[in-house]
């Protein structure tokens, strides 16, 4: 098919029938009884599904899910930096973050995977006891499956999972979350949908057993006791997806001791 | 037997084959290799110190480059590159220069048809220009499966697109050796029986295939004849 | 001499290390008792599963899993013009992908080498470009993706992402494939006031319909023939089936045969390698070849089936 590929004729994927000018979905309302699409409260996270040892090839590895989310972080090293790199007394840290081309609703149009691996990096940067690994680099690389919402947490949490599987170093486990403003509602872990409507959003990766943020993004308007109130909502699920990661780590252990 | 090729071949007759050595001054060797309208250069450079990455240093390395006609390099050239590189490491004697690399340059002139049995023989014939050291040739050739499930040797572009299905088969040369008849024989074939490489396209059943096979060896025998007595 | 050296070393070192320093002779003294080190015997492929509707922004999509090798096929169905040479023919666009999670040696940036030659075989398997006279010899009869001739016909997008790379990329990239085409739903559409195609979607369907719908109903495709693959070792006189990543790379000579379901032969691939396939070989190759056909039927029509009951 070179000859046709080649002169691949322009396509586009159908969109769905909404007869323009009908009343936008609930998602809009100001008020506070609307309810989320997939049923969840407000301040509810998704049901995490995580599991380590996801690519056999890989030094750790680790497989994330929530809701629609889908990501896949492998962990490979620490092994011999590039030739080009200069002697570093500490170990590197190397990230990549891609998408599927089926990840979006409309083909190849994942979010720029530049700027998403340069916030892992950041997320983790902080978690890693770099001088454990002199001259060597641990690499990074998560690939998401399917996107539905929150994507940088999921890959945040997987990320530092898979880093706990290869068996690096680690200060603690990094786990991420995120909330969206919705108009007077601040709504935890946003799916999708929420998240292209949303008026401000606000991310939290922290390890929590130290009582650190690795890393603290905040886009839109705020004001300051939602900021504080957005805070102690995602730290408090910070807790709980830790404890949920820490107990992912330790299902294969005790499957391997019976 | 009856005639039904577009330029009025016999079944079993190769379109005209020429074959020359030595034909670019800079390269370690080169040749140039014509069946039909269907030709094809090759340089070889090397070998050069050191491998690359992910290949084993304790032998040596090979690498192929596909220039075609026109245009970039797309799937279709990457493959070839990959089968000719896989076909040119298993004829030769990769102990003799450990840790090197030996560059095979393909440029495609005109494509009419079974242009990768072209280019392995073509740079075959340059590595023994280059004086590579090599444990046998490989002879390749292009047997074509007409809808009628006759076997068509060497079929040009027309004659490609109008079949069922065609195969690229290469072979090793008949080996010419002091040793008594038959010591070199695997299973009851002798060795120049043995595929190298086989690439195929389109449907057809086993028995067509092994019909191709047996078509494919004897038209080798011959074509190995005759690059032998080219590279004297 | 490594061969002697290690046959003495053999007795006094662990065998992780026996392993890595003498790989060749490991896996010979294993092909001596006619076994291999994940205790398979010679002609035992590994344990395969197909799990349908992994993706579920993808119209189609399949995970599979040969051993330790993991692929992820997804169908994106998009509307295209047909050319005028086919006005009523759809379209199929196959990419193979290598990235960096899969395997150690891919780096980002730098595709792997493999790739581009898998979904090279890949779509000359799927399509079978040798349409010229023999229409719909391929799998798939691309008249069936078609929507208004001449105006809209389907350009189904099938990307196949290898997760884990452990030996026989091509059987898995090509099981995946297969079970993703039988999985894909071709939605209900309709054809606006604007020329282009639009989604009907299903709860406001109950009758007050403007347009009739090109598509009627969700339906799926029919897929002629099914190709199974099966990728051999051969190292000296032994034949290994479905290789793992450590097989591959010690015993170079691979040889993949492709049936399909109506046991046509649609491709023998043996691109080089030190060992020379005979015709003996080729034969065996191809009748571990229809055994593994058998399986992998059975475990596909399983797999649709589980699907459909849910």
């Amino acid at each position: 098919m070179a000859g046709k590929g080649a002169a691949t004729p322009a396509t586009y994927s159908p969109s769905l029938t909404t007869v323009k000018g009908k009343k936008k979905p609930p998602i809009f309302a100001d008020d506070a009884n609307w309810v989320r699409s997939d049923g969840r409260h407000f301040h509810q996270c998704r049901p995490a599904f995580l599991r380590t040892n996801a690519v056999n090839s890989a030094s750790g590895s680790a497989y994330a899910e929530f809701g629609n989310t889908k990501v896949i972080v492998s962990v490979f090293g620490p092994r011999e930096s590039k030739k080009a790199m200069m002697y570093s007394d500490v170990g590197r840290l190397n990230c990549n973050v891609s998408y599927t081309t089926f990840a979006t609703v409309h083909r190849n149009q994942g979010s720029d995977s530049k700027e998403l691996s340069s916030m892992l990096y950041k997320a983790l940067e902080g978690a890693i006891i770099l001088e454990s690994f002199p001259k060597t680099t641990v690499d990074v690389f998560a690939l998401v499956l399917e996107s539905g919402g929150s994507d940088l947490p999921v890959i945040i949490s997987c990320a530092s999972l898979a880093l706990a599987d290869a068996g690096i170093l680690l200060y603690d486990l990094v786990a991420a979350v995120s909330v969206s403003c919705l108009g007077k509602n601040l709504v935890i872990d946003p799916i999708l949908e929420e998240e292209s409507h949303q008026d401000g959003s606000f991310m939290i990766s922290c390890m929590p057993s130290r009582n650190e943020i690795s890393q603290l993004t905040l886009t839109g308007e705020w004001s300051t006791p939602k900021i504080s109130e957005a805070m102690e909502l995602c730290l408090d699920a910070c807790s709980k997806l830790a404890k949920i990661m820490r107990s992912s780590l330790r299902e294969p252990l005790s499957a391997s001791e019976e | 037997m009856e005639i039904d090729r577009g330029d009025g071949r016999k079944p079993n007759q190769l379109r005209p084959v020429a074959c020359s050595r030595g034909i670019l001054n800079r390269a370690h060797g080169s040749a140039s290799w014509s069946q039909g309208e269907t030709k094809v250069l090759a340089a070889v450079y090397g070998p050069k110190a050191g491998t690359k990455k992910n290949e084993n240093p304790e032998k040596a390395c090979f690498e192929v480059i596909w220039k075609p006609k026109t245009g970039q390099i797309g799937k279709p050239e990457k493959e070839c590159e990959m089968i000719l590189k896989r076909t040119l490491q298993s004829i030769c004697l990769l102990n003799v220069h450990p840790n090197t690399t030996t560059s095979i340059i393909i440029q495609v002139v005109n494509d009419d048809g079974g242009l990768l049995p072209c280019a392995i023989n073509v740079a075959c014939a340059a590595l023994v220009d280059a004086g590579i050291p090599l444990k046998h040739l490989a002879v390749a050739i292009c047997c074509s499966l007409a809808k009628n499930g006759r076997v068509l040797l060497d079929p040009n572009k027309s004659e490609e697109q109008n079949m069922k299905g065609f195969v690229y088969l290469a072979f090793p040369n008949s080996i010419q050796s002091v040793l008594p008849e038959g010591s070199l024989q695997v299973g009851g074939e002798p060795v120049e029986h043995g595929i190298i490489t086989s690439v195929t396209h389109g449907a057809m059943s086993v028995d067509d295939y092994l019909l191709c096979l047996q078509r494919g060896r004897a038209a080798c025998e011959k074509l190995s004849v005759f690059i032998r007595s080219s590279l004297k | 001499m490594a061969a002697a050296s290690g046959s003495d070393l053999s007795s006094e070192m662990e065998v992780d290390a026996f392993r890595r320093l003498f790989p060749l002779h490991f896996h010979e003294r294993h092909l001596l008792k006619s076994i291999r080190p994940d205790g398979r015997t010679l002609g035992k492929a590994r344990d395969t599963i197909i799990s349908l509707g992994a993706v579920t922004s993808a119209n189609g999509s399949a995970l599979t899993k040969i051993g330790c090798t993991t692929m992820l096929a997804a169908i994106k169905l998009e509307v295209m013009t047909p050319t005028v040479e086919s006005p009523d023919e759809g379209c199929i666009a196959i990419d193979f992908h290598m990235p960096p999670i899969c395997s150690p040696i891919v780096r980002p940036g730098r595709p792997a080498d493999a790739a581009p030659v898998v979904a090279k075989q890949l779509s000359d398997t799927i399509l079978r470009q040798l349409r010229y006279l023999w229409k719909n010899s391929g799998m798939i009869d691309l008249k069936e993706l078609s929507l208004v001739s001449g105006k809209a016909a389907w350009m189904a997008y099938l990307d196949i992402y290898c997760l884990d790379a452990d030996g026989s990329l091509f059987d898995a990239a090509l099981l995946s494939a297969v079970a993703a085409f039988s999985h894909l739903q071709i939605p209900v559409v309709s054809l606006n006031d604007e020329g282009r195609i639009v989604l009907v979607s299903e709860d406001n369907g109950g009758g007050k319909l403007e347009k009739e719908p090109v598509n009627k109903e969700k339906r799926k495709l029919n897929l002629a023939t099914i190709p199974f693959s099966l990728t051999c070792v051969l190292h000296k006189n032994y034949i290994l089936a479905d290789p793992t990543a450590e097989e591959e790379s010690i015993m170079e000579t691979l040889v993949t045969v492709v049936l399909d379901s109506s046991s046509q032969l649609v491709s023998l691939y043996k691109p080089g390698g030190p060992v020379l396939a005979h015709t003996s070989a080729i034969q065996d190759c191809v009748a571990l070849t229809r055994q593994r056909l058998k399986e992998l039927q059975k475990i596909l029509n399983e797999a649709i089936s589980d699907m459909e009951v849910d």
